[in-house]
């Protein structure tokens, strides 16, 4: 039988190198994101370059009801998955006490509640007859407390967390989990910026999200728990490991300053220019 | 020469080569209708070339060829100019756009930015508007391709090399493609006794800024060296005039110039095995035939 794989974010950067992989391995979609356009796009695209069938629905993850319409949609077509793949999430990068209060709500709901209930969900409509795969997107900001980005950090560090515990306690029910922890991928102009603002350190750090998407369903047959993309950012991540918190925050925190400050002079300096 | 005013269609019309073509077919009388990202440089080029030849026929559309929808929007929007200023054929179609990336970009459609600008953005169009280039009396399709097509093939099992992104090596891919391209659309075009030719430009390096264009870092700076050595965009613009306007190259058969003077592509852009396979997953790629049929990575 054909595998099918669900995935929310889907026409994002990193969510739509997931469909492209997933397609070009075979496997059917069901897919979501906020808006319709791009998912009809995409969806139609797919199906007539991998001849793969494609079913989409439009959500807003952070909206409760909008989430209820969601999973009555996939229930009415019957599914059966072998894939979620979580991938919808959000970072409001700046200072904590910049933030609106629906700003604060918006990545609660988005990044942790709509992610747990998707796999709550989804769980109910996974394949019997084979391994049921979730990854989820964490983040190597996942493994470090980060200032400027404390929120979004500490919500990814909740995702590493709950998956590396979902995956133990259903190792026996033949379902796997696997975290899923990039560092920054050149997805937007946005993303390009901030990781050309970091120069050489943002350089190397960085992968093809392509590779990222690959090597992540790879990992995920495996049923690896945790997967860091990168060879430096494995080590970075060993070697945050061994230094304590405090000062691993307190490093962190000067290098996003440093970048952010050489972000802010650059368009300063463009501004001056044009 | 005297040349009759022909309808012109240039794509990537707003700098480099596309604009020096887009300022010599209109100098000679050509209606030039030329395609951009942004409407306001659009509008600047237009107004540029008005500058030097006040009684230039010229408009210009603004679509970004990564989406194939904007593409078939830039299709039905030409042939709406086209109709409006009395014409019912289009003479010459010039796929010139392209891009460079230093990173994987994947597109509304889910393809790789620069395959889908610099390959899949050329073939739907040509398709698109193939039914008015049939209504001219010697229409002509030209593809800025590149010597870096050379000392390349195609990565079948991972064509937009996704897996192992390379900006140069995806670059030198498309513009391998856009030969691969004229090459079979001669073959088919030749077969539907169409009299239709296809030309794939060599501009030689050329000081433009396409390098400078969602690149950074060491692409940039090598760039910047390597361009200086470079011929003006006038000089590949006077070969895509010459394709465009001269009865000349279409007698000789010959399908790759530079300088105004025919050049021997790579065997393997000639490889009809290869092309054919292209041709075919373009197709499906563009949604042309039904429902995908096969698969491909």
């Amino acid at each position: 039988m054909k595998s099918m794989a669900f995935i929310t974010g889907a026409t994002g950067g990193l969510g739509k190198a997931f469909a492209v992989e997933c397609a070009s391995r075979g496997f059917d979609l069901f897919l979501t994101d906020i808006c319709e356009t791009p998912l009809s796009r995409l969806s139609e695209s797919l199906s007539n370059t991998y001849g793969i069938n494609v079913h989409y629905c439009r959500c807003d993850l952070t909206d409760a009801d909008s989430r209820a319409d969601l999973y009555a949609n996939v229930r009415s077509g019957g599914f059966l998955f072998d894939f979620l793949i979580n991938v919808a999430g959000l970072d409001f990068e700046g200072a904590f006490e910049e933030r609106t209060l629906s700003q604060i709500r918006t990545m609660l709901r988005l990044n942790i509640e709509a992610n747990l209930e998707l796999t709550h969900e989804l769980l109910k409509m996974r394949d019997p007859a084979t391994t049921f795969r979730i990854i989820n997107v964490s983040s190597l900001a996942a493994f470090y407390p980060m200032p400027v980005k404390a929120m979004y950090s500490a919500s990814k560090r909740f995702l590493l967390n709950f998956s590396r515990a979902l995956g133990e306690e259903l190792r026996s029910r033949n379902v796997t989990v696997t975290a899923l922890c990039p560092a920054g991928m050149p997805t937007t102009p946005e993303c390009i910026e901030a990781i050309e603002a970091q120069g050489f350190a943002g350089k190397i750090t960085t992968c093809n999200v392509g590779y990222v998407a690959s090597k992540t369903i790879d990992m995920a047959l495996r049923g690896k728990p945790v997967y860091i993309p990168g060879l430096v950012n494995r080590i970075l991540r060993a070697a945050g490991s061994v230094v304590p918190d405090s000062i691993v925050a307190r490093a962190v925190g000067s290098r996003w300053n440093a970048a952010r400050s050489r972000r802010m002079w650059r368009k300063k300096a463009h501004k001056a220019y044009s | 020469m005297e040349h009759a005013a022909k309808t012109v269609v240039i794509t990537g019309a707003t700098s480099g080569i596309g604009l020096a073509a887009a300022k010599e077919l209109a100098m000679k009388g050509s209606y030039v209708i030329g395609s951009g990202r942004s409407e306001e440089r659009c509008s600047s080029a237009e107004q540029e070339i008005k500058g030097i030849c006040p009684d230039a026929k010229v408009s210009f559309l603004a679509a970004d060829l990564s989406s194939l929808a904007e593409v078939r929007r830039l299709a039905s929007d030409i042939r709406e100019t086209l109709a409006k200023a009395g014409y019912s054929h289009l003479d010459v179609l010039i796929n010139n756009a392209g891009a460079v990336s230093s990173w994987y970009i994947s597109t509304v459609d889910g393809f790789e930015l620069q395959f889908a600008v610099n390959h899949l953005a050329p073939f739907l169009l040509t398709h698109e508007l193939l039914p008015l280039l049939e209504r001219s009396q010697a229409g002509t399709v030209i593809c800025t391709s590149s010597g870096s097509h050379y000392r390349t093939r195609l990565r079948w099992n991972d064509i937009m090399l996704r897996k192992h992104y390379n900006t140069l090596l995806a670059y030198k891919q498309t513009k391998l493609a856009n030969v691969l391209f004229v090459t079979e659309l001669n073959r088919r075009l030749a077969a539907s006794g169409s009299d239709i030719k296809a030309f794939a430009l060599d501009p030689g390096l050329v000081n433009t800024d396409i390098g400078f264009k969602g690149t950074s870092g060491i692409a940039r700076m090598v760039w910047r060296f390597r361009s200086r050595g470079g011929t003006p965009p006038e000089v590949p613009a006077r070969c895509m005039a010459y394709l465009a306007l001269d009865p000349a190259p279409r007698a000789t058969g010959k399908i790759y110039w530079k300088d105004c003077m025919p050049k021997e592509p790579s065997a393997y852009s000639q490889r009809p095995d290869v092309a054919k396979r292209l041709w075919e997953l373009s197709e499906r790629m563009c949604g042309i035939v039904g429902q995908g049929n096969g698969r491909e990575q």
